[in-house]
């Protein structure tokens, strides 16, 4: 069992809290800060929030004799990343009312709003829960948003799979009514044992636990990047099963050598749904049995995996499950790609995948493009849906709403804007970084797309303008934009300055190694250059770039 | 004429008058102090006393530092030396039905910076005001402290002067005005009023001594320099509240409490306006106050040329005959263009003499020499209007915001005694919202750094939390380490219903009751109106409710805290 000494102090904090009320209604109702009191700080993630603060501003702010100028962060459960035209329009309005105006698509399907005081959590939360929508456990150490491959024209039954993300985040969602209570009035719970958790008792998990779900041959959701990966197995037009992937994460610490990113380990495959949602809620039950309590840094499932070992893994879970696991069936990736453009379902339903750099739903740059998903909401003729690479596709649009759905796109220039952007940016990636995540050592999201336009400069120089290139940024190195499976990644390590790390493949199946350390943008432009001229005259044919550098061994492998 | 000739020779007399041309009025008259004073060193000592005619007097006094009640216990003490009987009052203290009573009555008041009377001769003056009571019996003079930086200088005491006689009194001695460095001026002042009482005029009664050794009473003018100028308002805030620190030459004597005195200059731009439309670059010199100076630096640094008093617009209509009256709001460069210059122009000095000078402006003092380095801080909101939709700011709050670090600055310390903190083991509540939050940061400092034990309850509102919250991290670190013992806020634009301090006051209705019965001292800073209206409203309201008292007990209450000097209050 876990290690009971030296506990880290997020657990102290989780097994005081009264099922994760803590202190937050005296921390909500003080007056004196914009920031909560220390334990709520953390307790405050399992409610899908985040206390942050402009980090621009420290400075000027603390020279004012102000304090920090704190914000929250609210990022949305939403299983799978489907959102109702009417879900649309309400989330528009609050982000208008509360927010910084940015709505931000994560890499998770969800979306997250930034800049939220103190006193506007309660009416936002309320004014979502009106159309159903709640943030609960969307971050913390429980089961985050449940990712589905995005585009229902993967497979006739897409649907199917689909319903699994919400099937799989309600299984795992927390007891407590804690969230009820405190955002929504609701009255205190007095029977206690009506919310007694036995799955994650009064500790919940280690650390966060993500789950994704794949229908080969696309992995766009990186289904290797997650504590658990299920992969659709599909025959003949039928869900056969899925495939179990175990203890993929991204994150790693910059000069802590036990850290490390892993990709996903398949381990079996199991035949029905209550055999896999039984699998999967004894994979969660074994982590929180054996997971790290000590060091939050080694407390992801990919540690505990790599600590018991993956027989040992198999057999308890196995032996928890009470029942055998099926060998893992034959599965193939092949791209890792959102659709752009209008793509029909099997239904003859047409979806409009629509590029959004970085995520962020904005009317920037002449870019009306808040305001046109606005209009679209309002017509009442698509649903949104969320891509793991942080697009919106215009979904579920009937035939004969297409021309007009059509027209709003091209009347502002969404259309444009989608098909001319070169693939190098369509597929780039970027975290939130710099001014709100506390933990950013550098700039990400707000550099990115001026460095990918460096980059452009030098695949035009190179002659390949349109090749597609998965290029990935994060502040820091705990992997929100999935960088280790990116081909070309930016890690950041201080202001303006990142590790630089190539090879990773283009189904996601291979981690990328690093390649130089510590770069400036001057000299990451002058070792990209003439990796990719090298690229260009030594490529075999179809050889991505990825593949590339792994063969002439530019990384150590 | 005639005694001079019969004292003095002819050359005497001509070396007299030319040595005394160079002297203002005001030096003229403390001259003749300092030489009654060096005829009696001469004699080898004090005049004869005279004896009184009189056996009582009344002197009431009526200022906020401190400096009449000195003059009026020394007034006192030579008058017992009289055999004269004194009976010395604060004028806040003074039963008015008593005035009609009064034979021998001397008054002793100062004036605040818009001509009005200070508040412990609020009651005073409004009551002789109001009232149409005959005084045929009451013998009166009145001593009227001032400052000649201010336009309506002394005139608190001129009003008290003109409606006594306007009453029936009688004049017994002229008014004499004082400025800062009133010493000369009283004492001249209460010789005369010694004289008047003693039994034989002739006999000069005492003279006053004034002699060069003496340190002067006056106005001390402290050096400084400006170290750090920072606006409190965070972007996006509609205010502008600057946190100004000095760094004196040498250590300023002040108390948290008491203010800080300081003379603006006029900006470059408003007084090459006037010169345009006077059509001069200003090189010529005039004289204001005896010593000469460019047109130009004088307008730049001493004249108060923005928003121009109707009574210069009177004279200024005089001097340029015109026929009509002037009306409305004027800045002197819109007068001059609207009426342009003819008798006066080339001749500067006839438009100089007609304007006044720039006033000081006072702030609350907002730190304490204990806790702050011996440094001076102010609190100071830049205060902006609109005149003709042109953004416009007055003047000092102006000034002082954009002094960079390192400009040299003067101030003078003004005294507010009636604004200080009680004894250490006191409880105190304070309630100061906007810059009203200035001497509470000098009273909680203060009371860190002596680690007084008394309880300190700050309420404090402004507009927005995020933005407006003076000197937050301060408040913060105060409550952590309990010196401040609890902190109210009210931000009124963050709801959709305004929250001010005293709705604050209100929901902690029962704990500010037992405070005060638990004898707290009740400090109230900032706006006049309506705040510190509604802030004593509630503590009426507070009062009657958890002292079960009808309207008028709770009034008596609250006056018995006024005369305890229990319920402080500092608003403008």
């Amino acid at each position: 069992m876990a290690e009971k000494k030296n506990l880290s102090p997020i657990e102290k904090i989780k097994e005081e809290s009264d099922a994760l009320r803590g202190t937050l209604k005296e921390s909500l109702q003080n007056e004196i800060t914009g920031a909560l009191f220390e334990a709520d700080k953390s307790l405050i993630k399992f409610h899908g929030i985040y206390e942050q603060d402009d980090r621009d501003r420290r400075e000027e702010r603390a020279e004012k004799k102000l304090e920090r100028a704190y914000s929250f962060m609210i990022r949305l459960r939403l299983p799978g990343g489907l959102m109702t035209g009417e879900q649309w329009l309400a989330t528009d309005d609050i982000a208008t009312k509360y927010s910084t105006g940015v709505i931000k698509i994560t890499t998770r399907q969800t979306i997250q709003l930034h800049g939220i005081v103190k006193t506007d959590m309660k009416p936002t939360l309320k004014w979502f829960d009106k159309f159903n929508l709640d943030s609960i456990a969307a971050c913390g150490d429980v089961n985050r948003n449940v990712v589905c491959a995005a585009h229902p024209k993967q497979s006739p039954i897409h649907e199917e799979i689909f319903q699994y993300a919400d099937k799989i985040s309600t299984l795992l969602l927390p007891k407590t009514r804690a969230f009820y209570e405190i955002w929504l009035d609701d009255e205190k719970i007095v029977d206690k044992k009506l919310e007694e958790d036995p799955l994650y008792k009064d500790t919940y998990l280690p650390r966060k636990f993500k789950i994704s779900i794949a229908i080969p041959p696309n992995n766009d959701i990186d289904v290797f990047a997650n504590d658990i990966g299920l992969i659709a197995i599909i025959e003949k037009d039928k869900l056969k099963g899925f495939n179990i992937a175990v203890g993929g994460g991204m994150s790693s610490t910059h000069g802590n050598v036990s850290t490390y990113a892993r990709v996903g380990s398949v381990i079996g495959f199991t035949e029905t749904e209550e055999k896999t949602l039984k699998a999967i809620y004894e994979i969660v039950t074994i982590q929180r049995d054996f997971g790290n309590r000590s060091d939050r840094k080694l407390a992801r499932l990919k540690y505990t995996v790599d600590k018991v070992g993956l027989d040992w893994f198999k057999q308890e879970l196995e032996n928890r499950c009470g029942f055998a696991l099926q060998p893992a069936k034959k599965f193939d990736f092949n791209q890792r790609i959102d659709y752009y453009g209008w793509h029909k379902n099997h239904e003859g339903k047409w979806y409009y995948t629509l590029f959004v750099e970085n995520g962020r739903i904005c009317d920037e740059d002449g870019l009306l493009l808040r305001t046109a998903l606005r209009e679209i909401a309002k017509t009442g003729k698509a649903t949104f849906r969320f891509t793991a690479n942080q697009n919106v596709i215009v979904a579920d649009v009937v035939e004969k709403d297409k021309a007009a759905i059509n027209e709003m796109l091209k009347a502002y220039k969404l259309i444009e804007h989608t098909e001319h952007r070169t693939g190098i940016r369509k597929n780039s990636m970027a975290c939130v970084a710099l001014p709100t995540c506390p933990l950013a050592l550098a700039e990400a999201q707000r550099y990115l797309p001026s460095l990918i336009t460096r980059i452009e400069g030098l695949m035009e120089e190179c002659k390949i303008p349109n090749d597609d290139i998965i290029i990935r940024m994060t502040g820091c190195p705990n992997g929100c934009a999935r960088p280790g499976l990116a081909e070309i990644a930016f890690i950041g390590v201080s202001p303006e300055r990142y590790n630089l790390y190539l090879g990773g493949d283009a189904a996601g199946f291979r981690l990328n190694k690093i390649y130089k350390e510590n770069l400036d943008e001057t000299e990451i432009l002058n070792e990209l250059k003439p990796v990719l001229q090298s690229y260009v005259s030594e490529r075999n044919k179809q050889e991505t770039f990825g593949d590339f550098v792994m063969r002439k061994q530019l990384v150590s492998a | 004429m005639l005694w001079s000739k019969k004292m003095l020779n002819k050359q005497q007399i001509e070396k007299l008058q030319n040595f005394i041309s160079q002297f203002s009025k005001e030096e003229l008259l403390w001259l003749s102090g300092y030489l009654i004073g060096k005829a009696e060193e001469e004699d080898g000592g004090a005049a004869p006393v005279g004896t009184a005619v009189v056996s009582k007097i009344t002197i009431a006094y009526g200022t906020e530092t401190g400096n009449s009640k000195k003059i009026a216990n020394q007034l006192a003490a030579r008058a017992k030396q009289m055999k004269v009987n004194p009976k010395v009052v604060s004028m806040e203290q003074y039963k008015l039905t008593d005035l009609e009573k009064e034979e021998y009555f001397f008054t002793i008041v100062s004036t605040h910076g818009d001509g009005e009377p200070p508040a412990a001769a609020k009651k005073f003056y409004e009551h002789i005001h109001s009232s149409n009571s005959n005084l045929p019996k009451l013998k009166y003079s009145v001593l009227a402290l001032g400052d000649t930086a201010y336009p309506l200088f002394c005139k608190t005491g001129a009003d008290v002067d003109a409606r006594f006689q306007k009453l029936g009194g009688t004049r017994l001695v002229d008014r004499k005005d004082c400025d800062v460095d009133f010493e000369p001026e009283a004492n001249l002042w209460i010789d005369e009023v010694l004289r008047k009482l003693s039994t034989s005029p002739s006999s000069n009664g005492t003279a006053a001594k004034v002699t060069d050794k003496k340190k002067p009473s006056g106005r001390v003018i402290y050096k400084g320099k400006i170290t750090a100028n920072v606006n409190l308002n965070d972007r996006g805030s509609k205010k502008e509240t600057y946190h100004i620190e000095i760094t004196p030459e040498s250590e300023a004597h002040y108390a948290p409490g008491d203010s800080i005195g300081i003379v603006p200059t006029n900006y470059e731009a408003d007084v090459q306006a006037v010169l345009k439309q006077l059509n001069t670059i200003g090189s010529d010199f005039v004289t204001h106050k005896g010593e000469r100076y460019s047109f130009y630096q004088l307008l730049r640094t001493k004249l108060s040329i923005l928003q121009l008093p109707a009574r210069i617009l009177t004279k200024y209509a005089a001097l340029e005959k015109i026929p009509i009256e002037i009306k409305g709001s004027y800045d002197l460069a819109d007068l001059l263009y609207s009426f342009p210059v003819k008798i006066a122009k080339g001749n500067w000095q006839l438009l100089v003499d007609i304007l006044e000078p720039i006033a000081p402006r006072l702030y609350s003092v907002a730190s304490s020499n204990a806790a702050h380095n011996e440094e001076v801080h102010l609190t100071v909101a830049r205060s902006a209007f609109y005149k003709n939709g042109e953004k416009r700011y007055g003047l000092a709050s102006n000034y002082l915001s954009q002094l960079p670090k390192g400009t040299d600055i003067n101030f003078y310390v003004q005294k507010n005694n009636a604004f200080h903190l009680p004894a250490d083991d006191k409880d105190i509540i304070m309630v100061g919202p906007g810059t009203g939050i200035a001497p509470f940061r000098a009273f909680v400092a203060e009371r860190d750094a002596r680690g007084a034990e008394g309880r300190n309850w700050l309420f404090f509102g402004d507009q927005h939390f995020k933005t407006d919250f003076l000197y937050q991290t301060e408040w913060q670190n105060y409550l952590e380490t309990g010196v401040l013992t609890r902190l109210e806020v009210a931000f009124s634009r963050d709801t959709d219903q305004k929250v001010y301090v005293q709705h604050k006051l209100k929901k902690q209705s029962k704990e500010i009751f037992e405070w005060l019965q638990s004898g707290a001292y009740f400090y109230v800073c900032g706006a006049k109106e309506p705040m510190s209206v509604d802030v004593e409203n509630t503590l009426l309201e507070i009062i009657a409710e958890h002292g079960s008292f009808n309207k008028q007990e709770a009034e008596d209450y609250l006056n018995d805290l006024k005369e305890e000097g229990r319920y402080l209050k500092d608003v403008y």
